[in-house]
């Protein structure tokens, strides 16, 4: 053998193969993520939190490439602390979504990272925006990276409106579990953000707290 | 000592005069006490306070768009002296030059590091012929994660300090003798008596008796470490505690 080749996973890009989900319920939303961050056929990290704050109230669930992805969260972050300073108050969902979007369509040929936005602002309640590829629109529900194809049967079919909060959480749970069971790119543990006019919670399902299906 | 005269552009642009001086950032300082306010910043052991007149002279504008109280920061709060515009710009800079270092260092800015910023921009508009001094100063308060209640000014010329108590404005030479004077036993302030003290001083200072709604009061204090500005009510119940000790 004539010299060992590199290892592929040095020189994959890290992509965050992901499962993500936001849903709007009546008075705020739930943002959920998988934990898995692969270069390649490796896991270079299994407990990373997709879920990133742009402010108090507004988080944005991370999904494509790692860097891309976080680069655009810090950057939104930094836009609306600011931004809010200015205004004397909470920033709308609509803006921070607006902001993602506005770098996502202004680099989309050098970047590839989908974002979903969603909190909860005084005037319009929870909402969910998607921003894939630099389009902005706001959805009841809305699931992404490459996880979420396994589960838009899954998705299409249980959603209900008006879920009450605990029953959001657990259609999110519900999702993520179905789909780190079948795509090879998500695992690891589930990180559920809850965000409504009372403050935003922070939560983690370990894998053996996951619901199970049929073959577990 | 004069050696002939600099074409008698030094008190028209910023470059020294042949004594040394720099007569436009002089005439900054003497723009800011052309609004006629007064500000009063005081420091007690857990909490900082400032105090500034809220004067609306036009009957017909709506006053609760007025004020001079700002926040740079959730933690870091500030209240302009001066002319109105160049507070504004200032204010601005502060809060872009915040958000982006905690977008570049990953962690809040202090006030004090925020103050030595701002400075340095003044300065910078001390020594450029094209750019004149911003007639404004600057007061910041805060909670500072490891020394507690900070007061800190920044002025034209580009000098900044940090503060037990300061005054800025149209009577800030009496106003600062009056501060001196409470503060030389080096009492411990609670945080009711150093809003008292804060606007005792303007009141005295400037002869007059406030109502609540001709004060504003920007307060941060370590249970509640985000900057506020007391409602009317509150700064009622100060008012009513001042004249009850008296």
């Amino acid at each position: 053998m004539l010299g060992e080749a590199e290892p592929q996973w040095l020189s994959e890009e890290v992509k965050t193969g992901t499962t993500i989900i936001a849903i709007e319920f009546n008075g705020g939303v739930v943002l959920g993520s998988d934990s898995r961050v692969s270069a390649g056929e490796s896991v270079v990290n299994r407990v990373m939190n997709k879920l990133s704050p742009l402010h108090d109230k507004i988080y944005c669930a991370l999904s494509g490439s790692a860097a891309d992805a976080q680069t655009i969260a810090e950057v939104v972050n930094y836009q609306l602390d600011v931004h809010s300073m200015e205004i004397g108050e909470d920033p709308k969902v609509r803006s921070a979504a607006t902001l993602v979007r506005n770098i996502s369509y202004k680099y989309k040929e050098e970047m590839s990272a989908h974002l979903i936005v969603a909190g909860w602002d005084r005037k319009d309640g929870g909402q969910v925006f998607a921003t894939l590829k630099g389009l902005l629109t706001r959805q009841p529900f809305a699931v992404g990276g490459s996880g979420s194809s396994y589960v838009y049967g899954f998705v299409d079919a249980e959603y209900r409106k008006g879920m009450s909060k605990e029953e959001s959480q657990q259609f999110v749970v519900n999702t993520l579990a179905l789909a780190m069971n079948r795509d090879g790119s998500s695992g690891g543990v589930a990180y559920l953000v809850t965000i409504d006019k009372h403050g935003t919670e922070e939560k983690v399902i370990l894998g053996n707290d996951l619901p199970t299906f049929f073959d577990q | 000592m004069s050696r002939g005269s600099n074409a008698g552009f030094d008190r028209h642009i910023t470059i020294f005069s042949p004594e040394g001086r720099l007569y436009q950032v002089e005439y900054a300082f003497k723009a800011i006490s052309q609004s006629g306010l007064t500000s009063v910043g005081v420091r007690g052991t857990d909490s900082v306070v400032v105090v500034t007149q809220k004067k609306v002279p036009d009957k017909l504008l709506d006053s609760s768009t007025v004020t001079n109280m700002f926040h740079l920061t959730p933690r870091i709060g500030c209240v302009m002296t001066g002319h109105n515009a160049d507070s504004r710009s200032q204010v601005h800079r502060a809060r872009v030059e915040a958000g982006e270092w905690k977008y570049k260092f990953g962690y809040d800015i202090t006030a004090d590091v925020l103050c030595r910023r701002l400075a340095d921009i003044s300065q910078v508009y001390t020594q450029n012929a094209e750019m004149r001094p911003l007639g404004c100063c600057m007061i910041l308060v805060a909670i500072d994660p490891q020394q507690g209640p900070v007061l800190y000014k920044c002025d034209p010329a580009g000098y900044y300090c940090g503060f037990r108590a300061t005054a800025v404005g149209a009577k800030q030479t009496e106003a600062n003798s009056y501060l001196e004077k409470k503060l030389k036993k080096k009492p411990e302030l609670s945080h009711d008596r150093a809003v008292q003290l804060a606007i005792s001083c303007l009141s005295t200072v400037l002869s007059l008796d406030f109502k609540a709604t001709e004060l504003e009061v920007g307060v941060v204090t370590k249970d509640k470490p985000k900057f506020r500005t007391l409602t009317e009510a509150e700064i009622e119940a100060h008012l009513v505690a001042i004249a009850e000790r008296e």
